[in-house]
């Protein structure tokens, strides 16, 4: 091959240069990228227990090692440790022993068990975004509730995705019996009230992070086989479907190699969507009570004591504009998305 | 049938169900081939004409055993006899796994250069992958060959990492074919390769392929309604109407002395660069082309035909060897 060879950028690489320059969706997706990067990170940023500490010369790391009594740093307290008191009293002490603290120490799960904290404490400078009805930080778990709800989204779209490509593009592919099979089984299946069914299954079972994306797995595959059993329906008739065929090409490579690249338009624009509603389903069965057990963090259940609450603002003002800025943020990449995915630029078969 | 036959068809008819009502019963047939006979020998060209929807392309689907994928309940009668070396293997009575291997000797150019083409690969991905499945070639051998290939079609092979909408028509169609020509088949089957381009590239592609054919000993099957291009290219000439074989016999015997009254129609409709023939008497035939669905009893043509008789709608015509090497289904002309 000759050295000077001629390199072109592929239609998926021309949309995303497309993409980067529709500022408003773009800046979005770098946003979102960051906080959701950071949000793994988060015991280290934002936590009760302390990252470093050098007691007595020997060098201590609670946030990897967990639990250490108060007695072992010389803490007349029950239990664990209270580092943000230890580092209180050592910085007056001065006698050699420091600490360093998580750049926000309080956890999402310390309620007023805990030395200091109080219920329904307004936004203030040591609680960013004041205590709830169990004096746990507002901040603190909206933090954690975003790591966990961008999570659920993301783990639940995909797996709808892997289902609904399948089984759709099977359907599409394949036609005849199968396709008919599996229409009448997705017209069933749809018709089921399925809140209710999660709602019962997880009155049943004690929900929890798998079992629900699981449980919403089951419901929501049908959405993506509409669209892909159209695309690979279409596709499927095209010549170079043919001309792969007539090579030798295998059904399997010929669905996977051939056809998806060129049916992936749908998957693409619909995906931000679709992590939206991820989001939202899991908003509307925390707040009803039948989503995450507590005491994990999650902003329907914080709408849910909020509402109760009302009169304390910053518990309903939290979660609300919490979800309403990673909404927009996840509609805004969407739309952007949309618009560099637009199927008539660059392809000349559509 | 001599030593030098490549594909011998015997009776093949497509038959495609027609499902309606309530239960999807079959309430018809369209009868797309409806028994043809004829044969290509190695090295040779095929030229096969007919009006749009008489059934020239869906022979050459059926011929590499890819009508199935988009109809499945497709029926496909008779027998497709290839003669690879001493192996016989009939392309109409084995399954599609077992055709496999056979893929890489018969080859496809497709119609529409835009279509018959993968936007999401390169050229080079498109012309490797007959090579990937049908040799153990390795990634360099690979790049050699797409090159060479490429260079054999008249495109750079600097160009091979360019994407297919980077190309014009005519260029896309050079990397059809030098896809179909990538594993040395013995038989290419053109579906109307130059109809999609400007007249202009249509001479450069059909010259191309000539000089193709010689240099890859390759025999074509080529599909065309326009009939100066079959006369110039093909060594036999095959004239079909209605999923019927109206016509075959040597190019020259078929362009020049048609027999079938089909044929003459067909032939008197070229439109002729030499104004001294202007006044050739025009055959223009009556009425439309019936429905394969409800085809005419008999001899297909004879709703149309300007010599039919009464006996036309009675039996089918036999298609005959009139001639040397000439078959023709019309007794009436005989």
């Amino acid at each position: 091959m000759p050295e000077n060879q001629e390199i072109s950028l592929s239609i998926l690489k021309k949309r995303w240069l497309k993409f980067k320059t529709l500022k408003r969706g773009y800046y979005s997706f770098i946003l979102l990228i960051i906080l959701y990067t950071l949000s793994w990170f988060l015991p280290l940023l934002i936590n009760n227990r302390a990252l470093v500490l050098s007691y007595e010369g020997e060098m201590y790391f609670p946030v990897l090692s967990g639990y250490h009594t108060g007695a072992e740093f010389g803490q007349d307290v029950p239990g664990e440790a209270v580092y943000r008191q230890l580092q209180a009293t050592w910085t007056e002490a001065d006698n050699g022993n420091w600490i360093i603290m998580p750049v926000y120490p309080y956890s999402p799960y310390e309620d007023i068990t805990a030395v200091g904290n109080k219920m329904y404490d307004p936004p203030s400078n040591t609680h960013w975004l004041g205590t709830d009805n169990t004096g746990r930080d507002v901040f603190a778990r909206l933090c954690y509730a975003f790591n966990i709800s961008i999570s659920f989204a993301l783990v639940l779209t995909i797996l709808n995705y892997i289902i609904g490509v399948i089984i759709g593009g099977s359907m599409g592919y394949f036609g005849g019996k199968f396709d008919l099979f599996f229409q009448r089984i997705i017209e069933i299946w749809s018709s089921l009230p399925m809140l209710f069914v999660i709602i019962i299954i997880s009155s049943i079972i004690r929900p929890s992070f798998f079992l629900l994306i699981f449980i919403y797995t089951i419901v929501n595959w049908i959405g993506m086989t509409y669209l892909m059993r159209a695309e690979f329906y279409r596709e499927k008739s095209k010549d170079y479907v043919a001309a792969a065929l007539s090579m030798g090409q295998t059904n399997f490579k010929v669905m996977f190699k051939h056809i998806l690249p060129n049916s992936l338009v749908p998957v693409i624009t619909y995906f931000p969507f679709a992590v939206v509603g991820g989001i939202s389903a899991l908003v509307g069965l925390d707040y009803l009570g039948f989503g995450m057990p507590p005491p994990t963090p999650s902003w329907g259940q914080m709408l849910d004591v909020g509402l109760q609450n009302i009169s304390k603002w910053w518990m309903v003002f939290a979660p609300v504009s919490a979800q309403f800025v990673t909404l927009i943020m996840v509609v805004f990449i969407g739309e952007a998305v949309r618009e560099a995915f637009d199927p008539k630029v660059y392809s000349r078969l559509r | 049938m001599s030593k030098n036959t490549l594909v011998d068809i015997k009776n093949l008819s497509v038959h495609f169900p027609v499902h309606g009502g309530v239960f999807s019963k079959r309430v018809a047939t369209v009868k797309a081939v409806d028994g043809i006979n004829f044969s290509i020998d190695r090295k040779q060209i095929v030229g096969m004409v007919g009006e749009s929807g008489c059934g020239k392309t869906t022979v050459g689907r059926a011929m590499i055993n890819i009508l199935r994928h988009v109809a499945p309940d497709v029926e496909i009668g008779g027998s497709i006899e290839y003669h690879f070396g001493d192996e016989v293997v009939d392309f109409a009575a084995l399954s599609s796994r077992e055709i496999r291997k056979y893929r890489s000797r018969v080859q496809m150019i497709f119609q529409d250069p835009y279509a018959s083409l993968n936007p999401r690969m390169t050229v080079a991905q498109i012309i490797s992958e007959p090579l990937q499945l049908h040799t153990n070639m390795t990634k360099q051998e690979q790049t050699e060959r797409v090159g060479w290939l490429l260079d054999k079609v008249g495109l750079q092979p600097e160009q091979a990492r360019r994407y297919p909408h980077e190309f014009s028509g005519g260029q896309r169609q050079r990397v059809g074919i030098a896809r179909a020509l990538a594993t040395n088949p013995d038989l290419i089957i053109c579906d109307e390769p130059v109809s999609a381009l400007d007249v202009s590239i249509q001479a450069q592609v059909i010259n191309l392929m000539m000089d193709l054919q010689d240099e890859f000993d390759v025999s074509y099957l080529f599909i065309a309604h326009d009939l100066s291009v079959v006369e110039h290219i093909s060594d036999k000439i095959a004239v079909m109407y209605l999923g019927d074989m109206a016509e075959y016999g040597n190019a020259q015997e078929v362009y020049h002395q048609p027999r079938h009254p089909y044929s003459k129609a067909l032939l008197s409709a070229v439109p002729l660069p030499d104004p001294s023939r202007k006044n050739r008497k025009r055959i223009v035939l009556q009425g439309d082309v019936p429905t394969p669905l409800n085809k005419p009893s008999g001899c297909a043509f004879r709703t149309r035909c300007p010599i039919a008789q009464p006996a036309c709608a009675e039996s089918k015509p036999e298609f005959k060897e009139q001639a040397k090497d000439h078959f023709v289904a019309c007794p009436i002309v005989e």
